[in-house]
């Protein structure tokens, strides 16, 4: 039996939302070596994602679902720190495809240059860098928020970043 | 919403429970695949359905000229340097690499003693590997032969990744230069059941950043800047490997800055933060297959010097 896209990933949102009310943490979290953004990720770490292996059980995993989030503001962010994670190749790493506010960089993404001015609903910029994929499955930005790649917070710096006029 | 990936597979877990799915569970999971897949075919030309630059690049003739009408190297999906200039700075690790060809265990036999003075016998064999070994009843790429024949007739512990393997694998590649890439991927038999899996790898999505291979090998981020990074579509530079890739190496390295394919793949999986897959494992062979393919009809071209002067962005 197949499911369609939507029909795959629509109860487990539903599900998925149920369960942030508790908060709970997985107990083994201790044992796993943790990243510090900036610095290289633990390798150890990856196999915790879909891998190119026959035998590894990453090899059978699956991308994560999408995940559609809505932002409320005000916009709580810091602009500098922002400015930071958008241009560490360890960490949001922006700069890779999009040229960004006061830095040249990759031209795999659009420009992102006078963002600001272009008035963006906040909702749509969290949405793209949180997970891309709602707005396009095949989209090519990394998917930032489902993969902790960036948190809640350091989402909202880097938008503070995008959004200083 | 910022939830454990864990409890995440739990919920799935419990919704294909709830739905009441229990053959489903056995099912081969379903991948989400970068777009495309379909379009690929084992030769060269198949450039032309992803970025429309194969004109510029098909021969010494088409390159020449493209040049000649001053196209940038991104406009010719930077498959302009290679043909054009050899890397003599190459000829040293070369060097170490046919000394181990003929460095002796303790009976005297070297791979020499098999395959001839300066590789004779295995003049061109390069441009049809990865093929398939009926003893050892799998796909091997060569760096997976030489281990094979070091380990089991000589003694020599020289696996896929190590220092001996690799320089030994420039050797022999050095040795079909000029000859034209030619792997059998269409008749029914294991090299073209190889190339789909190694096709379906390299669409597939996955690693931290929820990228595949062909997030940046195809349009439209192939041709163009990935901060100074140039990724190109994956036609063609198979031919060109193993390669030198002065100044930069892995972390640990000490492979005289050589990269095999099996080591280029790695390279790009540990970039994109995919888990690495170990060189010449069934999975790896099988993105080696799907890459060399796709330079079916393409002349090797060894040994050339990796463009790329930047070794800052590796993660
Ligand atoms: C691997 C490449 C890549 C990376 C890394 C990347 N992006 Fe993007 N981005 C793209 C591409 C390609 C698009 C165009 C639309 C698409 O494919 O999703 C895009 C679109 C966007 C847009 C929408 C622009 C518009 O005109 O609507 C924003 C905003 C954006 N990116 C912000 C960011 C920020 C902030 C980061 C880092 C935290 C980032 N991107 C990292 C490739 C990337
Ligand atoms: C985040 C972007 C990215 C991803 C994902 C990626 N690559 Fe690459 N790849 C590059 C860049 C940039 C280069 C050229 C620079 C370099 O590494 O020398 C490259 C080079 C290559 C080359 C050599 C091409 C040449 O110029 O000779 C091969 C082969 C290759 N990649 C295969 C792969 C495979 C297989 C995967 C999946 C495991 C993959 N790539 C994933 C960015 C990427």
């Amino acid at each position: 039996m197949k499911f369609g896209f939507k029909q795959r990933y629509l109860p487990l949102l539903v599900l998925a939302g149920s369960l942030t009310v508790g908060a709970i943490a997985p107990s083994s979290a201790e044992e796993a070596p943790k990243w510090v953004p900036g610095e290289q990720y633990p390798r150890e770490l990856l196999k915790n994602f879909p891998c190119h292996d026959y035998d590894l059980p990453c090899g059978k995993m699956t991308s994560p679902p999408v995940e559609r989030v809505e932002f409320k503001g005000p916009l709580k962010g810091d602009a500098e720190r922002g400015e930071k994670i958008a241009t560490n190749l360890r960490w949001g790493n922006c700069i890779a495809c999009h040229a960004l506010p006061k830095h040249e960089g990759g031209s795999i993404g659009p420009s992102l240059k006078g963002y600001a001015h272009r008035e963006m609903p906040l909702d749509y910029t969290y949405q793209r860098l949180w997970d891309v994929r709602f707005y396009n499955p095949n989209a090519f930005m990394p998917v930032y928020g489902p993969n902790k790649v960036l948190t809640d917070q350091d989402i909202q710096d880097v938008m503070a970043f995008l959004y200083t006029k | 919403m910022n939830i454990p990936r864990k409890l995440k597979l739990l919920a799935f877990g419990a919704c294909l429970a709830a739905a009441a799915l229990p053959a489903s569970a056995e099912e081969y999971p379903k991948f989400d695949y970068m777009p495309g897949k379909e379009l690929a075919i084992p030769h060269v030309s198949g450039d032309a359905k992803f970025s429309n630059t194969y004109q510029y690049w098909k021969d010494e003739k088409a390159l020449e000229d493209a040049k000649k009408s001053g196209k940038m190297s991104h406009e010719m999906n930077y498959k302009d340097f290679r043909w054009a200039v050899k890397s003599f700075d190459a000829e040293g690790a070369i060097d170490i690499g046919r000394g181990y060809y003929n460095e002796k265990n303790a009976k005297g036999q070297s791979c020499a003693s098999c395959h001839g003075a300066e590789g004779k016998k295995l003049k061109g064999i390069y441009a049809n590997y990865p093929a398939y070994n009926k003893r050892l009843k799998r796909v091997v790429t060569v760096p997976t032969q030489i281990k094979a024949c070091a380990t089991e007739r000589l003694g020599f512990d020289w696996k896929e990744n190590t220092r001996q393997n690799t320089l030994i694998d420039f050797f022999v590649g050095s040795l079909s230069d000029g000859k034209v890439v030619k792997i059998d991927a269409t008749s029914p038999g294991p090299i073209k059941a190889s190339y789909e899996r190694g096709r379906d790898l390299f669409f597939k999505r996955g690693g931290h950043f929820n990228f595949a291979c062909a997030s940046c090998h195809t349009p439209p981020a192939a041709g163009k800047y990935l901060r100074g990074q140039r990724p190109t579509t994956f036609f063609g530079d198979a031919a060109q490997y193993p390669i030198y890739h002065f100044p930069y190496s892995l972390p640990g390295d000490d492979f005289e800055y050589v990269f095999t394919l099996q080591h280029q793949i790695k390279s790009c999986q540990i970039l994109s933060r995919i888990y690495p897959g170990e060189e010449g494992s069934p999975a790896m062979t099988d993105i080696e297959v799907f890459l060399k393919a796709s330079a079916n009809g393409y002349k090797m071209s060894v040994p050339v010097a990796e463009y790329n002067m930047d070794t800052s962005y590796l993660d």
